[in-house]
């Protein structure tokens, strides 16, 4: 039992390292950031009352405004959310790995019972989840010894630790889901669904004023249960974390009976379309269908996304017409948005989906490289196809894959702009091209060192440019950091596309990007070993 | 030749893969690559491929050189890897369909018959099958297009045995086409039944290459024979094909290269308790390799 806890710890070390810097370190360096930002009681009272005035419309995806003039405040309001959404993806994606993935492999090795396997890689997962939690406690509570210089600034040991049990209860919850789901739905399609739940879930919380869909839905998440839970406001409703904590629990349990009852690898037959087989006439083709599955996920979720945004973009702009301080308000802080369109409401949101869209480059060339170790290139490479050319034509296929992401991500916007009778339905339409543009860089990154290194390189090298830009685009104006930092963030230079407004110089880096991405993979690949 | 290689060397950085391993097929033949795990069969097959780069030492296929040409050679070749993974998602059929535009096109007939004879199911998708029917998907695609020459890494490994008799007729009618296969193995006995010449590897490096009757010789068994009484072992000695003969208690120990029929005559005219024969593993095999070669 413990031998299998300790093989889950012991795989899942790399992501507990990442996320130990992920979550502990950007709990400490915003808390930095928000005190040398607004180091006056003057700038805090300001930004305080801004986040107020702002209303749920504006500042949707971030947490209730409470406190906002501490620097604890401003922290759970502004990035609150952020953390419980990393901390949740990595749960998800861990426990999918283990129930749909290195559970079964362990089933074949160890002679124990599949319960006991699975409750064992599930118990090893929660224990590194909990080590992680509370590295982000102590984020906060150093961050507070050492920043804090206002009156209100200190973080106490109780909000400190408030803020790790929810993260903690949160993805447990979350991650929990996704483990019930995966042993009747596989890996892939288990952590899809959680994804959009706990996405959709934020989403609908946070609009939830907006729209009596959203409002309806709202009262289902976890989201809305632990809503008056603001540790680092110093707001602690401790009880409302046993819900999620319930659910957690009760899912993980789920999860497990799941994995023990069930057959090996059995699916439900969900009505899935078959489709014909197709892309057997080349190696583009075959990357690209071999890669559409990834694509038509990450598109529909972009889609889904992108309608509810734009879609209740109507309404947002009918509270502004509403109430002209709120407007006023609203263009000294933004002052080149326009959120009484769909395209305006978009940009304003944009660094969440370029996450989701950088994801999906993730998931596409982590599919990708997956030729080597799988030993399908073995067998390619025994073709009449040159290594260069395997490259360049993957490389082919993968950008078709992008582009059907970009399509239906696309197409959830224009229908959204459409349902919400929105003046300009062609911008965000035709601004939606940047998050394929995002993904194509990314993408091309991974392939470059992939095709250089080692092609299972690919997906973790293209995540680190994911994470990096984001962290960076969002920590470096925080933290005013120089002009040329924040400048290394590619996300920094894709101007405002949503609203029609290009920079020529973030189009041109990311098809760069991608283009001398597989070019260099391509070269790469020619020089070195096949390794098994 | 349509297999050459001159002083082979091939170091994974300071470990040993193989060492100057000088190899020849010939056109036509059926050769096998004999020798036990980790001896290097892989490797030397791999950088045949283009897959490896060689650290020294030259390899050449159909006279063109691996690591410069890699393309030219692959049009003509088969090769079923060691390991392998296809398509999960994939039928055989389709499995097949891709491999064969990558080659631009086979006989369909000569494909559909290959399907019947191996007994795969060209309808199953790649994951929903067992590991010796993954084996014959790959047996499929390395066949297909008629290649010139077929490079095959353990391909036997997962088939049950009438499979087996089916891939070894199908491997000599490609010798009777003029075309060549160069096969590695582990096991002696497979090698012995469908090579023409044989090349054994030990521990990276060439061991010795002839005739598959030279193999024979090599072939012993060892013989344990227990008498009731005192042990006659002047009976014995001189016997043809018999060396190394031994005596403890009661029991003699011999071994026999060759036919068993005079240890077995000598044996008849004695109270016996027991008989036991047994055919050596290809490790003393090697051993004994290595003594004739030395
Ligand atoms: N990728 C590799 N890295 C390091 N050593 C390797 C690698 N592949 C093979 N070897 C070593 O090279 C030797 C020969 O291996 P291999 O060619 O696979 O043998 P065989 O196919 O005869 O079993 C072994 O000692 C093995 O450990
Ligand atoms: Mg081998």
């Amino acid at each position: 039992m413990t031998t299998v806890a300790m093989r889950a710890w012991r795989d899942a070390r790399r992501g507990l390292i990442t996320l130990l810097i992920l979550l502990a370190g950007l709990v400490f360096a915003v808390l930095g950031g928000v005190a040398s930002a607004y180091p006056t009681v003057e700038a805090r009272t300001e930004i305080a009352r801004l986040a107020t005035t702002l209303g749920p419309a504006a500042t949707g995806m971030t947490g209730p405004a409470v406190g906002v003039e501490t620097m604890g405040g401003y922290v759970q309001w502004k990035y609150g959310t952020v953390l419980v959404v990393i901390a949740a993806v990595w749960a998800i994606i861990a426990l999918t790995g283990t129930i749909a993935g290195k559970a079964l492999e362990l089933l074949a090795a160890v002679p124990l019972s599949r319960r006991r396997i699975a409750l064992a890689t599930t118990g090893g997962l929660a224990g590194v989840l909990t080590v992680v939690c509370a590295a982000a406690s102590a984020g906060a509570w150093l961050g507070g010894q050492v920043f804090a210089r206002l009156p209100g600034d200190g973080i106490s040991v109780g909000m400190a630790a408030g803020l790790g049990a929810w993260l903690w209860v949160m993805a447990l919850a979350f991650g929990g889901l996704a483990s019930a789901l995966a042993p009747w739905f596989g890996r892939a399609v288990s952590a899809w669904i959680a994804g959009v739940v706990l996405v959709g879930g934020l989403v609908a919380v946070g609009y939830r004023t907006l729209s009596p869909a959203l409002d309806a839905i709202a009262p289902l998440t976890p989201w809305a249960w632990t809503h008056d839970h603001l540790p680092l406001a110093g707001r602690l409703d401790w009880a409302s974390l046993l819900w999620p904590l319930l659910a957690g629990v009760v899912l993980l349990g789920v999860g497990v009976e799941s994995f023990a009852r069930r057959d090996l690898g059995a699916r439900v037959g969900l009505p899935r379309v078959r489709m014909p087989a197709f892309g057997l006439g080349g190696v583009a083709g075959r990357t690209f269908a071999e890669r559409f599955p990834t694509a038509v996920a990450w598109g529909s979720g972009l889609g889904v996304l992108g309608f509810v945004l734009a879609a209740t973009s109507e309404s947002m702009a009918r509270q502004f017409a509403g109430s002209p301080a709120l407007a006023d308000t609203f263009e000294r802080i933004f002052p080149d948005f326009d959120v009484s369109t769909a395209g305006g409401f978009l940009q304003l949101l944009v660094q969440l989906l370029f996450v989701l869209a950088g994801f999906a480059a993730v998931g596409l060339v982590t599919g990708w490289g997956a030729d080597e170790e799988t030993g399908r290139l073995e067998m390619l490479l025994a073709t009449p196809v040159s290594r260069a050319g395997l490259v360049l034509r993957g490389g082919i296929g993968l950008l078709g894959a992008v582009t059907v992401m970009t399509a239906l991500a696309a197409a959830g916007v224009g229908l959204g702009a459409v349902a919400a009778g929105s003046t300009d339905v062609f911008q965000p339409v035709a601004g939606t091209a940047v998050l394929g543009l995002f993904t194509a860089a990314c993408a091309g990154v991974g392939v470059a060192v992939g095709g250089i290194t080692r092609m299972s390189t690919a997906g973790t090298v293209a995540g680190a440019v994911v994470v990096l830009t984001y962290l960076i685009d969002l920590v470096a104006p925080a933290l005013r950091l120089p002009d040329w930092v924040h400048g290394l963030a590619l996300t920094a230079h894709l101007g405002k596309p949503m609203v029609g407004d290009w920079d020529p110089v973030g189009v041109t880096v990311c098809v760069v990007l991608a283009v001398g991405g597989v070019l260099a993979g391509a070269a790469g690949l020619s020089r070195r070993d096949l390794s098994h | 030749m349509i297999i050459e290689t001159e002083r082979l060397t091939k170091r994974y950085g300071t470990r040993r893969g193989i060492d100057e391993v000088t190899l020849a097929v010939a056109p036509g033949e059926i050769h096998g690559f004999l020798g036990p795990n980790g001896a290097g069969k892989t490797t030397t097959i791999r950088t045949l491929l283009g897959h490896l780069r060689p650290t020294s030492g030259t390899a050449r296929v159909f006279g063109l050189d691996a690591h410069a040409d890699p393309v030219a050679i692959h049009r003509r070749l088969g090769y079923l890897p060691g390991e392998f993974g296809l398509y999960d998602r994939l039928t055989g059929a389709q499995t097949a369909d891709y491999f064969a535009r990558l080659h631009g096109g086979v006989d369909t007939a000569y494909r559909d018959a290959l399907i019947a004879r191996l007994g795969i199911d060209p309808g199953r998708r790649f994951r929903e099958l067992s590991k010796g029917n993954k084996q014959k998907i790959g047996l499929l695609i390395a066949f297909q297009h008629r290649p010139g020459l077929l490079i095959l890494d353990e391909p036997t490994s997962g088939l049950d045995p009438l499979v087996q008799q089916e891939f070894q007729a199908l491997l000599r009618e490609a010798r009777d086409e003029g075309r060549t296969v160069f096969l590695s193995s582990h096991v002696l006995s497979e090698v012995e039944a469908v090579c023409d010449r044989v090349t054994l590897i030990r521990d990276g490096r060439i061991v010795r290459t002839g005739k598959v009757a030279e193999l024979r010789d090599l072939a012993h068994h060892q013989v344990l024979l227990r008498f009731a009484d005192t042990v006659p072992v002047e009976a014995f000695q001189g016997l043809p094909g018999v060396s190394d003969v031994e005596v403890v208690d009661h029991t003699l120990r011999m071994r026999v290269s060759g036919p068993m029929t005079p240890v077995v005559r000598a044996a008849a005219g004695y109270e016996l308790l027991d008989f036991e024969s047994r055919e050596p593993g290809l490790e003393e095999t090697f051993l004994r390799a290595y003594e004739t070669a030395s």
